[in-house]
């Protein structure tokens, strides 16, 4: 038996006129689950406690609740001391109780037929991995799209693609799913990531019904222009000013001693918009020793093709951003941009390993760089976060460039998933979301590392959004200031300009 | 304190279904093409119930080469010919068709061929008959079925019990509900059908979801309705022993019918000593009973249990076909890819319940039942599989037979009946014991007098247990627990039945094993056949006579 204290958020409908935290200490077995924890204070403390739970084996989906802030079947989490236990983050009807039914009811099935023959393999193999869901609610009471647009939301959409995949049903599900707010999903992967059931809804269920819809010229306008673009042009943005591909060299060697080697896809955003950033993060590492490579002939990873389900274009994109790596030699790719990076490793089979600029940083170390006493918050890129799994990385830098570090929820700022150029009302609702969060904290700014993130967030903030590696880079420039000492690390060799391409 | 005097309701319906497992589901799909009718569950619809937990599959025979014959013989085999061989013939004759149901309202089972379903190998049959989907079977079935329901005007009434049948005379005519925050309500209706599940959270160790305590064999006992061999208590071979609240937690048979194989702690592979033809695949009663031997002559492990082991399984094998076990595994820190599992026997399943004929009709005007609640379908042992197939034929005909009964008037005062409920749960807020209390020792009673191996001593000791136990009032703190202090009672009454059933079968006979008894008959020429119980009396069917 151990003893453990916990809180519960409890609210009851009849009595309390909002919810309050209450504390608890009980016995429970070595191994106990949450859901075990919660029997036991109805047994030793409150037989009142109102939560839901049944087949105890994670199989029913009745029991989620939110442990220290993330959502959890009880039956299947491991109790611990000091939990912070709640309800999802959906409306609550009594202590730890939320209301389903409504939303269950929207989840039909196909229409139903007379028996005309199994499926077949394809079919089978298609509908498997998004059949999965117990219908619990998680990803629901997390979806940022769902909390700021007319979205019927991931467990929904999951279940309009299962029909969508199903030759029993032929009912148009596309047509449906785009007034249901198909395209106010962000992709920012919360839903996957909170899913007991590890169903892909973004990947699988999302862009798949975003890929139907375009099938059926149901794309967005705004979204059409930016696939016209990449056609012509290679690129998602228009030419404004000179480029990361036109302004370096090919090779970058480092100042001192080469202590390693990558190559370096740029993306449309850093290319394009935010090329100073991008030439801030290529210093820094020719200060520390990392020799990067620059093939020019690279265009744009196709991210924002596949996010809005216009992914006829992709594979010659993807031939290209392969070929002129390999024809290298190179072996090992960076990215910067938290999207081209998720999109290289979970949407392309690349030859080469592809590494973000975080990991790049922790694996060789760097200089340490002098700290700052200004309080600095950090904003989790979804496609960082969920899509490459990359949260710690960035935390430890941070912690090298400022004494007073301060947390904040991790949730999507907007930009993802073709939301801010085709319904930029949604994005900015989310985007104003951040600020409160930023505010709350008393940031005096907000760090990240994803183009889209810094250019959207710094819309919204009334603080400053610095690029991570940009930090590290002032971080250097002043410790030369004090030291005077400059050892050339941020003259980037120029690309000889080909007076016929630079216009 | 307590608001004792609940406010009440009273609908109306064509028919009214108990219970929103397989079973429960299926009825109100097929009753809903005759009439208005109401899905009344304790839990969310189909969330309750231990259909969704299912993982094994359904025995249907599709496939060319196997025949409802030999269905027909395997079951009755594996039910140790306590069998009703109607109901077996219902039964292995429309599976097919009730999956070909599912199939055509959107179920995803596995396939292994272009249209050709998948069909595992499990214990006791010749054939490879059941089909699947990965270890989450009845989930699909659960997930096809509630599709379809809110594809409906099926009235779902969710989060509500029923505490009692409504009677009208002899005549089943609704029932009494009581919702979660307590309120009591009436629904009548014109058929009733009770298909709430299994009974096994009876024992301290069960695979069953908290709502398998067993009310409708409670509410059929007590409105006066038949049940048979009560006694039949499955115990499944492979429950979870680690940790310690895990106990009991199935280990699906699937991992057997994948090749999975079970060894003590000498690494001896010892079914060898108990079923060498059949090994692993052997029935549940035998496996069980293996098992337990090993253990008790000291060859268990160290949680207390034996090996059960796939390792020697390729992984991606594992991961395809058992990822519910592998993930379930994993959180509780074994891999079962490369670490085998620990098991031992757990209350699985009531082979016993209500009475009924081919048509689901009970031994009560307008009360129907279909499901685990049910008796003599699976005589004195169910095969894996049968159970999932029993829900969908016998819920298809519940369903129908109760939509065609005729419509009927109440004659009966229905605010008297609340009146004698409301006074019940008066008694429960000024009750004695905290309903945990007397359903832990309950429990504990039933593993330890009336598990795996029976002797009239020890059967006479839980019974003495139980009335002790049921002259207690378990006590209601709020309205909200009244729910519990009605669970509580019914589990004592289903203990009851079981104690009592296993002391009038004096034999051994498929799952129930009476080890004081010396017994010179196989169960095909058992002089007995069926133990009966009701209000009215209890008896054993002696052979040549029919109760
Ligand atoms: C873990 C596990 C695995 C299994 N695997 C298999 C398998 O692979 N193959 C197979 O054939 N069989 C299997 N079985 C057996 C099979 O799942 C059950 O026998 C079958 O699903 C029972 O279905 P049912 O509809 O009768 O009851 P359930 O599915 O148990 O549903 C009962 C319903 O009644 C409701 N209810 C209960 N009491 C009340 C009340 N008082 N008022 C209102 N509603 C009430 C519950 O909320 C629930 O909705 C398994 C059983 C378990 C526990
Ligand atoms: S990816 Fe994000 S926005 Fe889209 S459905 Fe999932 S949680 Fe919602
Ligand atoms: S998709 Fe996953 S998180 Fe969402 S309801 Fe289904 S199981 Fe739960
Ligand atoms: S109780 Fe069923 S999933 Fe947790």
């Amino acid at each position: 038996m151990n003893t453990i204290t916990f809180t519960i958020e409890r609210f009851d409908p009849d009595t309390d006129p909002a919810s309050h935290t209450e504390s608890y200490t009980v016995e429970i077995n070595e191994g106990a689950r949450v859901l075990d924890a919660l029997h036991a204070v109805r047994e030793q403390c409150d037989p009142t406690l109102a939560y839901r739970y049944c087949c105890g084996s994670g199989q029913c989906g009745s029991c989620s609740v939110r442990v220290d802030n993330e959502p959890v079947l009880a039956c299947m989490h491991e109790a611990h001391d000091e939990m912070a236990v709640a309800p999802l983050n959906l409306p609550v009807e009594h202590d730890l109780m939320v209301e389903m039914e409504s939303y269950l009811q929207d989840l039909a099935g196909i229409t139903p037929g007379i028996f005309s023959g199994y499926l077949t393999m394809d079919a089978n193999e298609a509908i498997r991995p998004i059949r999965d869901c117990i219908e619990c609610l998680a990803c629901v009471s997390e979806c940022p799209a769902i909390a700021v647009a007319d979205f019927a939301g991931p467990a929904a959409m999951r279940q309009e693609m299962r029909i969508a995949l199903d030759p029993r049903d032929d009912r148009d599900r596309a047509a449906l799913t785009v007034d249901e707010g198909l395209f106010t999903c962000t992709t920012c992967q919360r839903c996957l990531e909170v899913c007991p059931k590890h169903i892909a809804i973004p990947g699988k269920a999302i862009e798949k019904l975003r890929e139907i819809a375009h099938r059926e010229g149901l794309t967005l306008p705004r979204h059409q222009a930016v696939a016209d673009m990449v056609r012509s042009s290679g690129r998602t943005v228009d030419r404004i000013m000179g480029t990361v591909l036109e302004q370096v060299a090919e090779v970058i060697e480092p100042v001192g001693e080469v202590r390693g080697e990558v190559g370096f896809f740029v993306g449309c955003m850093y290319n394009s918009r935010l090329p100073e950033t991008a030439m801030k993060m290529l210093a820094v590492l020719r200060r520390n020793g990392i020799r990067v490579i620059i093939p020019p002939e690279q265009v744009c990873c196709g991210s924002p093709l596949i996010r809005t389900g216009q992914t006829d274009y992709l594979p010659s994109l993807q031939r290209t951003n392969i070929e002129c790596f390999t024809s290298r030699g190179i072996d090992t790719v960076l990215t910067m941009c938290a999207g081209c990076g998720s999109t290289l490793k979970n949407d392309y089979d690349t030859p080469y390993r592809v590494i973000d600029i975080n990991e790049l940083i922790a694996e060789y170390g760097i200089e340490p760089p002098v700290s700052s006493s200004v309080p600095m918050t950090y904003h989790d890129p979804c496609h960082l976060k969920r899509g490459q799994g990359i949260t710690e990385e960035p935390r430890a830098l941070l912690r090298m460039l400022t004494d007073d570090f301060r947390e904040m929820p991790a949730r999507c700022c907007g930009a993802g998933g073709g939301v801010r150029s085709g319904l930029p009302d949604v994005a900015a609702n989310l985007g104003r979301d951040r600020r409160e969060e930023i505010a709350k904290t008393g940031a005096a700014a907000c760090v990240t590392s994803c183009p889209f993130c810094e250019f959207h967030i710094a819309e919204h903030s009334d603080v400053p959004v610095i690029n991570i590696t940009t930090l590290l880079f002032e971080a250097y420039e002043k410790m030369d200031e004090e030291s005077g000492v400059d050892p050339g690390w941020k003259d980037l060799p120029c690309r000889i300009i080909n007076p016929k391409t630079a216009e | 304190m307590v608001n004792i005097m609940p406010g009440y309701h009273v609908t109306d319906c064509h028919v009214l279904v108990i219970g929103s497992g397989g079973a429960g589901c299926r009825a109100a799909l097929e009753a809903s093409q005759y009439g208005e009718t109401m899905l009344l569950s304790r839990t969310l619809t189909g969330k309750g119930g231990c259909t969704v937990m299912a993982e094994g599959g359904y025995n249907a025979v599709l496939a060319e080469g196997d025949s409802t014959g030999l269905h027909f013989e395997d079951t009755m085999r594996g039910g140790a010919y306590l069998n009703n061989p109607d109901l077996v013939e219902t039964l292995v004759s429309e599976s097919p068709d009730r999956f070909r149901d599912l199939a055509a309202w959107g179920s995803v089972f596995d396939m292994e061929g272009d249209c050709v379903p998948a069909q595992r190998p499990f214990g006791g049959q010749r054939f490879n008959r059941t089909c699947y989907a990965g270890d989450r079977s009845g989930h699909e079935m659960i997930a096809t079925l509630t599709e379809q329901i809110r594809n409906t005007k099926i009235r779902q009434v969710q989060e509500t019990s029923a505490i009692d049948l409504l009677m009208d005379g002899h005549r089943v005519a609704g029932a009494i509900t009581l919702d979660r925050d307590g309120n009591l309500g009436v629904v009548t209706a014109d058929a009733t059908i009770l298909a709430t599940g299994g009974g096994t959270r009876c024992y301290d160790i069960s695979t069953n979801c908290a709502a398998g305590t067993g009310d409708g064999f409670a509410l059929g006992y007590r409105a006066g309705a038949t049940l048979i061999d009560m006694e039949m208590v499955q115990f499944h071979p492979t429950g979870a022993v680690y940790p310690p609240d895990s106990r009991g937690r199935l280990i699906t048979e699937a991992v057997r019918g994948e090749g999975g194989v079970l060894k003590n702690n000498l690494g001896e592979r010892f079914m060898e000593r108990y079923d060498p033809e059949r090994m692993e695949l052997s029935t549940r009663d035998v496996v069980s009973r293996s098992i337990t031997t090993e253990i008790l002559e000291g060859r268990g492990t160290e949680h207390g249990g034996v090996y059960l082991d796939v390792t020697h399984l390729p992984a991606e094998e594992i991961e395809r076909r058992l990822p519910i076990m592998l993930e379930q595994f994993l959180q509780f820190g074994v891999d079962i890819r490369v670490q085998p599992m620990e098991v031992a026997p757990t209350a699985h399943h009531l082979m016993g319940g209500l009475k009924i004929t081919p048509d689901a009709a009970t031994t009560l005007p307008g009360l129907f039942a279909c499901g685990e609640v049910t008796g003599g379908i699976h005589g004195a042992n169910r095969l894996g599989g049968n159970a999932l197939a029993d829900t969908q034929v016998f819920g298809k005909r519940a369903g129908e037979f109760a939509g065609k009964t005729p419509a009927a008037t109440l004659t009966v005062d229905v605010d008297e009946i609340l009146s004698t409920e409301a006074a019940r749960c008066e008694a429960y807020c000024n009750g004695t014991t905290a309903p945990h209390v007397i359903a832990r020792e309950l429990k504990q009673t039933m593993w330890d007098n009336a598990g795996i191996f029976r002797t009239a001593e020890e059967l006479n000791e839980a019974e003495v247990t139980i009335s002790r136990l049921q002259n207690l009032v378990p006590k209601a703190v709020h309205r909200r627990m009244l729910n519990e202090c009605c669970t509580v009672t019914n589990m004592l009454t289903v203990a009851r039945l079981i104690i009592h059933g296993a002391l009038l079968r004096k034999e051994s006979r498929g799952a129930h094993v009476r080890s004081d008894i010396v017994q010179n008959w196989t169960p095909e020429d058992s002089p007995f056949g069926h133990t009966v119980q009701s209000i009215f009396g209890t008896s054993i069917e002696e052979k040549g006579e029919k109760a």
